[in-house]
């Protein structure tokens, strides 16, 4: 290391130029895994959205069929249906979870032993495997044999018939979600509301207002963007996943938690309909994409 | 009024530690249910009531699961996809985050990186899947764990460039100035200089990576169901199975969770940074 070069380099826009080549070469293998397995089959999907291609009944595509496959999606029954189910799960698990959430990252402030341990313990769902966490829920929420009623009938409730009714079906995989990701919430707000700086808190406590009042009027205003942001990340990841629905219910009864990410899956992959899937997911991709506008813009934000 | 306000204390102290409670048994009780349904004789899966403590701890369940070839086929091919996802992104995603952040690219430039980095992280990756068939298909790597592989790739590469880059990007410029001045190569600086510095956030880029990659079902499932199935395939196919296997599922369930469970415990901080990152700044 301290070799001693007899060629000095003083001037550093000299070695900027010259290191450029090595930063060039340091970023061409990931550049070239993104653009192979992320670019391509982007076009590729696009290029498919306008294609007639069922894979059971041609190897290749059969043609191009314009803004067909769009149209038919948009009046597709089990389309709208699985547009509906997204709305109604990931608006179901957001509101859950960024209640729980933030009341959670409040109750379990500080750095006592205490509360890292149950800190600790309450993030644990958040690392399970989502197809694990289904299969978990599935034998929690067995109408007959399961735990869930069981606690719920011994406290007097009735449970409902979870994974063999439509609204039961929807209100398991809220709860899957909720369950899995409040600690998500917790962690983010709990970040936030350690950096607050105390003088603020404290001065508001002089002047007596109440704690309700001071989070009103304080800490809710300073947390709100990271709320949002929270929020629009949640949303998108509530609404890509797959795993979890696919072992908790499978889509069904019937197609009662089809979600769109899992139609398209099904539609993609068991059906085998590429046109109509890749359709789909585009109509899927233009909502995304606002939405990663809106997360990009509050990143870049400085509040 | 003193001792009213120390009894309104005293109830509102209670009331938070029993939140917590319910909280933390609310997380805890369906994992050990989940463990205790695994060591179940088959009768009682069903039974009404349901069993909390089983009349008789079994391993029979697992020792059906480790008899059967093919579950040990799911976790040697879910090892394999963890390590070689893991090994090929932390190099390539380190040396892609150091060129980026040596590059001196303007900001729009890098704005424009960054939007990219956060539109793979969250665009509808459902989008990509058939074509990503239809290529490992045209290539003859369909049922490969390296389809698998690759898919991941395209997913963990960019994550922890993104990841790196701002951990290079906060580096201070003087760290390399010496070795520099002292006529060491650019891969000298980066070999022997910046990355025992940036190791800390590069084991947290691995344990992150390993988690992604043994917890992913969507690419695995659409490009590998038979030979090279790996476990997250074959604990969700015990739904569409004909009449579900409780208690292999079960047994099956703990064997996948576990590795990342323990994952968690010892290596907390690291994970946390990594699940959050992009929600949080740095």
């Amino acid at each position: 290391m301290s070799r001693l070069s007899a060629r000095k380099r003083p001037n550093s826009s000299w070695h900027r130029r010259h290191d450029l080549p090595w930063m060039v070469l340091f970023v061409i293998p990931a550049f070239i895994i993104v653009v192979a397995v992320q670019f391509y089959p982007l076009v590729y999907s696009a290029f498919l959205s306008v294609q007639d291609w069922v894979l059971t009944e041609s190897q290749v595509p059969k043609g191009f069929v314009g803004l067909d496959n769009f149209a038919k999606e948009l009046s597709d029954e089990t389309f709208r249906r699985s547009v509906r189910n997204s709305i109604l799960i990931t608006g179901g698990a957001l509101v859950l979870e960024m209640l729980l959430g933030v009341c959670l990252a409040y109750l379990t402030m500080g750095t006592s032993w205490r509360m890292r341990a149950i800190r600790t313990l309450l993030i644990m769902p958040m690392v399970i495997a989502p197809v694990a966490a289904g299969t978990l829920w599935r034998i929690l929420l067995n109408s007959r044999a399961g735990l869930v009623n069981h606690v719920l009938g011994a406290i007097g409730i009735k449970g409902p018939e979870w994974l063999a009714t439509a609204d039961g079906a929807i209100a398991s995989v809220i709860l899957l979600d909720t369950w899995q990701w409040t600690p998500f919430v917790l962690l983010v707000v709990g970040a936030a509301i350690a950096s607050i700086p105390d003088d603020l808190l404290e001065v508001a406590a002089i002047d007596g207002a109440s704690r309700l009042r001071t989070f009103l009027h304080i800490e809710l205003p300073l947390l709100m963007p990271l709320l949002l942001l929270t929020l629009v990340f949640r949303m998108l990841e509530s609404l890509l996943s797959l795993d979890s629905i696919y072992s908790l219910t499978f889509g069904g009864p019937g197609y009662s938690t089809y979600t769109l990410t899992y139609y398209i899956y099904t539609l993609g992959l068991r059906a085998f309909d590429f046109g109509a899937a890749a359709a789909s997911s585009w109509i899927f991709m233009v909502f995304a994409s606002f939405s990663i506008g809106v997360v990009f813009w509050f990143q870049r934000k400085d509040w | 009024m003193g001792r009213q306000k120390t009894a309104k204390q005293r109830f509102l102290a209670w009331a938070h530690s029993f939140i917590l409670l319910i909280a933390c048994l609310s997380v805890l009780i369906p994992l050990v249910y989940l463990v205790i349904n695994s060591v179940k004789l088959p009768r009682e899966f069903l039974s009404v009531p349901p069993t909390i403590l089983p009349s008789e701890v079994t391993f029979q369940h697992y020792q059906e699961l480790f008899e059967d070839s093919k579950t040990f086929r799911y976790f040697r091919n879910s090892f394999t996809v963890t390590i070689w996802t893991t090994g090929i992104t932390i190099v390539a995603g380190t040396l892609a985050a150091y060129g980026l952040a040596r590059m001196r690219l303007s900001a729009k430039i890098l704005a424009g990186v960054t939007f990219i980095f956060l539109f793979i992280r969250f665009y509808p990756r459902v989008t990509t899947v058939i074509p990503f068939f239809l290529v490992m298909r045209e290539l003859d790597l369909l049922d490969t764990v390296w389809a698998i592989i690759i898919g991941q790739l395209g997913i963990t590469i960019p994550f922890v460039t993104w990841l790196m880059l701002v951990v290079f990007q906060d580096l201070p410029a003087e760290i390399e100035e010496a070795a520099i001045v002292d006529g060491a190569s650019v891969w000298q600086r980066f070999w022997r200089v910046v990355l025992p510095i940036a190791m800390p956030s590069v084991a947290a880029a691995g344990i992150l990576t390993a988690f992604l990659s043994w917890n992913e079902f969507l690419i695995a499932s659409s490009v590998a169901r038979r030979k090279a199935s790996v476990l997250s395939i074959a604990v969700a196919g015990f739904v569409s199975d004909k009449g579900i296997q409780w208690g292999p599922m079960a047994a099956m369930s703990v064997a996948m969770i576990l590795p990342m469970i323990i994952f968690a415990l010892f290596a907390q901080k690291y994970l946390i940074r990594g699940i959050t990152f992009g929600a949080v700044k740095g």
